[in-house]
């Protein structure tokens, strides 16, 4: 069995996951030879299989469907589906809004901003009106939401079923049968329809929510059959999803509109061009990508096949008020950077990058530190051992030892105040000390 | 509670000083880069700063057109 694996490192996972295996008595060792639990054994087959009633790669229906339809409808439905949430989070205007389960999770993700509680009530248009109008018609993008769009489709697919997942337990579904089907929906082959029959009423309720993603495809609600689309298929499979890149995608949703020409064709990712006078053309009729720029670049002309703009101070501002880095916006211009920039280095102009960079500086030209200010100490050596103390604890901000003053932060503040309390109290009951000790001097002096 | 407010240069120090004028914010003038004020004026202070550091730059698409 170790000869399955390459190297140290593979070596040692399969240990790890033996030794799991080991501890749920799934596995047992003798001698060098592994033995499977005998009912783990059944069943496992049973699954691998697709037998017994578990359905463990779903129910084939058994009546051909009046309504077939193909694998390439199927992606053009995956397609529209999924951008149109994409399209929703750049705020074109492109499409319907996404229906409120939707908003709902994009809300609860953190991905845009806009009152996803106070949406409970509303149906969806009014939802996204509502979202609409807390930003002067462009709902608002996070930061979190900028960082989601610059992955690929597989991994958003992912992030957004997990998100599903964390919302599912306070919707009282039960998390088992929601992973379950995810995983079902994995092993699904595209192309085929499957029986809605089998499934549990969780289950029925999620198909629905799929639905609106694009992950499958029922012809109309209550159907008994549905579709896996590519976006199912292979979520469980490491290869790219086809409809991986947003330019192919949109050469599926418009075959007609593209002539596969030039090199940038090639390079799916690829189609962005940087000048050093901030001039930036970008070889793309994708409206999600040309809004997605949108989001920093001051768009100019837009041709058939391109658009070309420039970057300003004020387009970078406005992504920064947006929340959006300027580490964020430069690794989008690098990861899609198009394949003649890529023959240079740096694949960007530097004055572009630095420039985006102090731009970004500028707007966090003040710095503020909470922090308490200790100032008019009485005594030299109040202030140095205060200043010693709260030097050892590291909670120093900014001090003057002419002007005997220092500034601590908030977390030091409750420890360096009590320090000088008692460095004070001490004192004084030094100085009483001397005092009666004087007096006492004094005494003995008066008495002879 | 207070804050310390550090710049990362003296000519922001100096657009706070004149703020102070007109609200007095300012608890302790620490150095160049330092200025000690109420905490409760942060938000304003950098959002005043930010508009008067916007008038003061030249724009470009303003300027071609």
């Amino acid at each position: 069995m170790k000869l399955w694996f390459k190297g140290s490192a593979g070596l040692a996972k399969h240990e790890e996951a033996m030794q799991r295996l080991k501890t749920l008595n799934i596995f047992a060792e003798e001698k060098d030879c592994y033995t499977m639990n005998a009912a783990f054994l059944k069943q496992f087959r049973n699954a691998l299989t697709g037998g017994g009633k578990s359905q463990s790669f779903g129910l084939a229906t058994s009546t051909p469907d009046k309504h077939h339809v193909d694998i390439a409808f199927l992606d053009d439905y995956a397609t529209k589906q999924w951008e149109a949430i994409l399209h929703f989070m750049v705020g074109t205007t492109e499409g319907k809004p996404p229906c409120k389960g939707v908003l709902n999770l994009l809300g609860r993700s953190g991905l845009m901003t806009g009152g996803s509680d106070s949406g409970d009530n509303m149906d969806a248009h009014d939802f996204a009106n509502h979202m609409a109008r807390q930003d002067f018609g462009v709902p608002k993008i996070t930061h979190k939401g900028f960082q989601f769009l610059l992955q690929d489709i597989n991994t958003q697919v992912w992030a957004f079923l997990l998100q599903y997942l964390n919302t599912a337990e306070s919707l009282n579904m039960d998390l088992v049968e929601v992973l379950t089907f995810f995983f079902q929906l994995g092993s699904l082959e595209l192309g085929n329809d499957y029986s809605s029959e089998m499934l549990t009423e969780t289950q029925k309720h999620l198909l629905e929510d799929l639905k609106a993603y694009g992950i499958v495809y029922q012809r109309k609600k209550g159907s008994r059959r549905f579709y896996p689309t590519r976006l199912a298929t292979t979520l469980t499979s490491g290869t790219p999803v086809m409809l991986g890149s947003h330019s192919n995608a949109a050469k599926i949703a418009a075959p007609g509109a593209r002539k596969g020409e030039g090199s940038g064709d090639d390079d799916d990712h690829g189609f962005i061009i940087m000048e050093t006078n901030y001039r930036m053309y970008a070889y793309t009729d994708s409206p999600l990508q040309i809004a997605v720029l949108n989001l920093f670049v001051h768009l100019r002309d837009r041709f058939p096949n391109m658009v070309t703009g420039v970057i300003t101070r004020d387009s970078i501002r406005r992504a920064l008020f947006k929340g959006i880095t300027a580490d964020q916006i430069i690794t989008y211009l690098t990861t899609h950077a198009h394949a003649q920039m890529r023959k240079r280095s740096p694949i960007l102009p530097l004055t572009v990058v630095d420039q985006i960079r102090l731009w970004e500086m500028e707007k966090n030209r003040l710095r503020p530190t909470t922090s308490w200010l200790y100032s008019q100490f009485g005594r030299q050596q109040d202030f140095e051992g205060a200043l010693q103390y709260a030097s050892e604890l590291g909670v120093v901000v900014w001090s003057n030892q002419k002007r005997r003053i220092v500034c601590v932060t908030a977390e030091g503040h409750n420890a360096v105040s009590g320090y000088i309390r008692r460095m004070i109290t001490r004192h004084k009951e030094q100085q009483q000390a001397q005092q009666n000790e004087q007096r006492q001097q004094q005494a003995v002096s008066v008495a002879p | 509670m207070v804050k310390a407010v550090k710049g990362n240069d003296s000519s922001v120090k100096q657009i706070i000083l004149g703020l102070n004028e007109r609200g007095q914010f300012i608890i302790e003038d620490l150095d160049d880069t330092h200025v000690f004020v109420d905490a409760s004026c942060v938000e304003q202070l950098r959002a005043d700063i930010d508009q008067i550091l916007n008038e003061n730059t030249y724009n470009a698409e303003e300027a071609n057109k």
